[in-house]
C-alpha cells in the first residue's frame, strides 16, 4: 500500500485545523484521496483515520453515506442516475435499468471495457428536471432512455 | 421541582428531567428503541411520541426537557396512533424471524407490537435485504437485517467504552450497523451492546441458541468476578445459570458490567462443581456426605489442636467468602480452637491495584475488603509467605483452606494447593474439584458459591451489598457457615429457606392468562 504523498499529508493538516472539529473536515480529505484514483480504498480509510486521528468508522459513515464518494473503481464515464423520489416517479429506474441493459454492466460496476459504469444516487438537488444524471462533474436533465443513451454514445466517442 | 402531570396524574420533576423519565416516573409505560438513560439522546426512533398540552404537533418525549406545569400524554388516541405506525415503518424491512432469533421473547419489537401494533402491514414493496450472520469476533454476532437503527449501540462504543468499533453505514433503508471492514468488536465491555440492542440484531456467542429466554428465570445478585462487586441479574433454570446481565445501581456500576463478569456464572454449574466430599488417605479415595465430611473435619481439628497445639494447625483463607461465612470461621478458629495462624491467600498481588478506568479491578475477588476488616478485627497479622517455612519445617501440620469459588482467577492455584499438600493433613473447602489437593490426609468439602447462598460483600471502597441466594446447584454443598457449623458438633437446621420469588423473564408469560 502506497503512503499518503506529502502534499495529501499537507492539505489533511490544514483541513483539520480549519475547523471546530476534525471530523468536519472528513469530506474535503475524501475528495482529495478521491482525485487520484477516483475511488476510494478501505485502506486509504484506515491510513486516513490515522492522519486525521479519527477513528476509521466515523470516516467510513461518512463515505459511505454519501453516493459521490465510490467505493470501487468506476469507469471513464461514471453515470450516476438520480433515483430520488422525484426522479423515480419520473422512470428513473425504468432509465436505470435500460442503461445497464445497453451498455451490458450491472448497476455499481465498470463495463468490461473499462469505459462506464451506471450507479444509483440520491437526489442530486435537481428534482425540478427529473428524471436526470450526472456523468462524471456535468448535469443531464429531462432525460428519455433514448436521450441517455445517445448522450453516453456521444461522450463515449 | 417542576409540576407537571402525566396522563392526568399530577407529579413533581426535578429541574431538567425529560418527558420520557417523568413518565417513567408517573409509573406509565412509554414505547421507545433509542433512549437509554445511560447514553446520549439520539431521537432516532420517533417512538415516544407523547401529546404536549393542546400542541397539535406530538413531540418525542426523550429530547423534550420538562417545564413548569406541562401536561403530557400518551394515553391519546393520537399518540397511540402515531406509534402504531412508527412501529410499521420499524417493521417494513424487518426480517420477522423470530423463531430463530435469541431476542425473541425480550424483543422490544414484540413487546410494543402487543401493545400498541396489531394493525394489518399495508406495505407492498419487497423487504430490502441485508447481511446477516455478520461475525464480530469472539463474543458477538451481528444480524443487520433485524436491526432497527437506534443507535444504542454506537453510542455505546462512543461514549462508554470509547472505543469506536461500531457505525452505521450507507443511508436510507439501506442503512446498516457494523463495524469497519468487520473488524471484530472485542472490548472488554463490548457485551453491553448485546443488552442494551432492543432487538436481536446483537447477540451473544454464549447465550446464543442455548435457551429461550422465557424457560429461564431471573434473578438479582451481586457480581463476584472482581472486588467493584457490580449488581447484576443472574438467568437460570433448573439446569443451571445461563447468562448475566447487569442492573443499575448509581453508586456502584451505574448501567453496565465487564465483559469478564458475564462469565461469571460458568464455574457454579454441575460440570465445573465437587458434588460430594472425598476423604483421601493415602492415596485411598472415599466419597462421603459434605455434612459428615464436616462433622469429621470438626472432631480431627480439636484432636489434633489438643495433640500437636493450636500453633500446628494453618487457616488458609481467600476473598471469595461472605462477611457472614468469615464471622462464623474466625469465631470457631479464634475463639473456640486458638488457632492464630490464618492467612490471606492473595491471588494475584502484583495486578491486584489495577483498574481500568471504568469498572473492572484487578483484584479478582468479591470480598477481599471484608476479610481484611475480620483479620483486624481479631488482629492477625500473618503473611502467607511465612507458612511456606512453616510448612517445610513441619511446625504447621494441619492446613485448612477456604479456597476460592472460581479457581479460574486463581493462576497460582496448583502450586499453593502443592504447598499446602506437603502438610500431613489437608481440609479444604471448595465449590469445584482439587485435584491438585494431595496430603496423607486430606478431606475435601463442597461448598455453594454465590449463586447459592445469601450474605454481604464489602467492595473495593467499602460498600457493603448483601446478595442473596438465587437457587441449588449442588444439593449437598454447604456454605462456610454451615460447615462451621458441623464442625463445632452442632447441628445446622435445615429449614428449607426457599430462594426469593423469581420473576419470569417475559412480560407475557406473566401475562398469558390475558392473551
Ligand atoms: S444493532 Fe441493535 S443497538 Fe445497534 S443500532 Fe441496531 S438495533 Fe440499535
Ligand atoms: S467489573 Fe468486576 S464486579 Fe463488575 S462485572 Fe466486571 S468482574 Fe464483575
Ligand atoms: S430526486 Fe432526482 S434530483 Fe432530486
Ligand atoms: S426514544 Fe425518543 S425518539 Fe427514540
Amino acid at each position: 500500500m502506497e503512503a499518503f504523498s506529502d502534499d495529501i499529508l499537507v492539505f489533511i493538516k490544514k483541513e483539520c485545523s480549519r475547523y471546530e472539529t476534525r471530523r468536519s473536515a472528513i469530506i474535503p480529505c475524501l475528495y482529495k484521496l478521491q482525485e487520484k484514483r477516483g475511488w476510494i480504498s478501505p485502506e486509504q480509510i484506515g491510513q486516513l483515520a490515522v492522519a486525521m486521528d479519527i477513528p476509521p468508522v466515523q470516516i467510513n459513515e461518512v463515505m459511505k453515506f454519501y453516493t459521490m464518494f465510490n467505493q470501487q473503481p468506476v469507469g471513464k464515464l461514471h453515470v450516476q442516475v438520480c433515483n430520488n423520489i422525484s426522479c423515480t416517479m419520473n422512470g428513473s429506474r425504468e432509465l436505470t435499468d435500460h442503461l445497464c441493459k445497453t451498455f451490458n454492466v450491472k448497476s455499481g460496476e465498470v463495463s468490461s471495457d473499462g469505459r462506464v459504469t451506471v450507479s444509483k444516487v440520491e437526489c442530486l438537488g435537481s428534482c425540478d428536471t427529473a428524471p436526470m444524471m450526472q456523468i462524471n462533474d456535468e448535469y443531464y436533465e429531462n432525460l428519455t432512455p433514448e436521450s441517455a443513451t445517445k448522450i453516453i454514445e456521444k461522450l463515449g466517442k | 421541582m417542576l409540576n407537571c402531570k402525566v396522563n392526568g396524574k399530577e407529579i413533581k420533576v426535578k429541574q431538567g428531567t425529560l418527558v420520557i423519565d417523568a413518565i417513567k416516573q408517573a409509573d406509565y409505560d412509554v414505547a421507545h428503541y433509542c433512549y437509554h438513560p445511560g447514553l446520549s439522546v439520539a431521537g432516532v426512533c420517533r417512538l415516544c411520541m407523547v401529546k404536549i398540552g393542546d400542541n397539535p404537533r406530538l413531540q418525542i418525549a426523550c429530547n423534550t426537557p420538562v417545564q413548569e406545569g406541562m401536561e403530557i400524554s400518551n394515553e391519546d388516541e393520537q399518540v397511540k396512533d402515531a406509534v402504531k405506525w412508527g412501529l410499521d415503518f420499524h417493521l417494513i424491512n424487518h426480517p420477522l424471524d423470530c423463531p430463530i432469533c435469541d431476542q425473541a421473547g425480550e424483543c422490544e419489537l414484540q413487546i410494543q407490537y402487543m401493545k400498541f401494533g396489531q394493525y394489518d402491514p399495508e406495505m407492498a414493496e419487497k423487504k430490502v435485504k441485508k447481511r446477516k450472520v455478520v461475525d464480530l469476533g469472539s463474543k458477538i454476532v451481528l444480524d443487520t437485517e433485524r436491526c432497527i437503527l437506534c443507535s444504542r449501540c454506537v453510542r455505546f462504543t462512543d461514549e462508554v467504552s470509547k472505543t469506536n468499533e461500531l457505525g452505521i453505514f450507507n443511508r436510507g433503508d439501506r442503512s446498516e450497523v457494523g463495524t469497519f471492514e468487520d473488524k471484530p468488536l472485542e472490548n472488554d465491555y463490548a457485551l453491553n451492546t448485546v443488552d442494551i440492542c432492543p432487538v436481536g440484531a446483537l447477540t451473544s456467542k454464549d447465550f446464543r441458541f442455548r435457551q429461550r429466554v422465557w424457560y429461564l428465570k431471573n434473578q438479582s445478585t451481586i457480581c463476584t468476578g472482581c472486588s467493584t462487586g457490580c449488581n447484576v441479574k443472574v438467568y437460570y433454570n433448573e439446569e443451571g445459570l445461563f447468562r448475566v446481565k447487569p442492573e443499575f445501581n448509581e453508586d456502584i456500576n451505574g448501567y453496565w458490567m465487564c465483559d469478564q463478569g458475564r462469565d461469571v456464572y460458568k464455574f457454579v454449574n454441575k460440570d465445573f462443581r465437587l458434588l460430594e466430599a472425598q476423604s483421601v488417605t493415602e492415596g485411598q479415595a472415599e466419597p462421603l456426605s459434605a455434612g459428615k465430611a464436616a462433622q469429621l473435619a470438626g472432631e480431627k481439628l480439636k484432636e489434633l489442636t489438643k495433640v500437636n497445639g493450636p500453633e500446628s494447625v494453618g487457616v488458609v483463607v481467600t476473598g471469595q467468602y461472605t462477611n457472614e461465612e468469615y464471622e462464623s470461621l474466625f469465631d470457631y478458629m479464634v475463639n473456640k480452637l486458638k488457632v492464630k495462624n490464618i492467612y490471606h491467600w492473595v491471588n494475584n498481588s502484583d495486578t491486584m491495584d489495577d483498574f481500568d478506568g471504568l469498572l473492572l479491578r484487578g483484584d479478582k475477588n468479591p470480598n477481599t475488603y471484608g476479610l481484611k476488616e475480620i483479620m483486624k478485627k481479631y488482629s492477625i497479622q500473618t503473611n502467607m509467605s511465612d507458612l511456606e517455612g512453616a510448612i517445610k519445617s513441619n511446625t504447621i501440620k494441619t492446613i485448612v483452606v477456604a479456597g476460592p469459588e472460581n479457581q479460574a482467577v486463581y493462576p497460582d492455584f496448583n502450586e499453593r494447593a502443592s504447598l499446602f499438600s506437603q502438610a500431613s493433613n489437608l481440609i479444604w473447602f471448595s465449590a469445584g474439584p482439587v485435584s491438585a489437593a494431595t496430603s496423607k490426609h486430606t478431606l475435601v468439602i463442597p461448598t455453594k458459591t454465590y449463586a447459592e447462598k445469601s450474605g454481604t460483600y464489602v467492595n473495593y471502597k467499602g460498600t457493603h451489598q448483601s446478595s442473596h441466594k438465587v437457587t441449588t446447584i449442588v444439593r449437598g454443598a454447604l456454605s462456610l457457615s454451615d460447615s462451621v457449623t458441623l464442625m463445632s458438633g452442632e447441628s445446622i437446621l435445615t429449614k428449607p429457606v426457599g430462594p426469593q420469588k423469581a420473576m419470569k423473564t417475559n412480560f407475557f408469560v406473566n401475562k398469558s392468562g390475558e392473551l
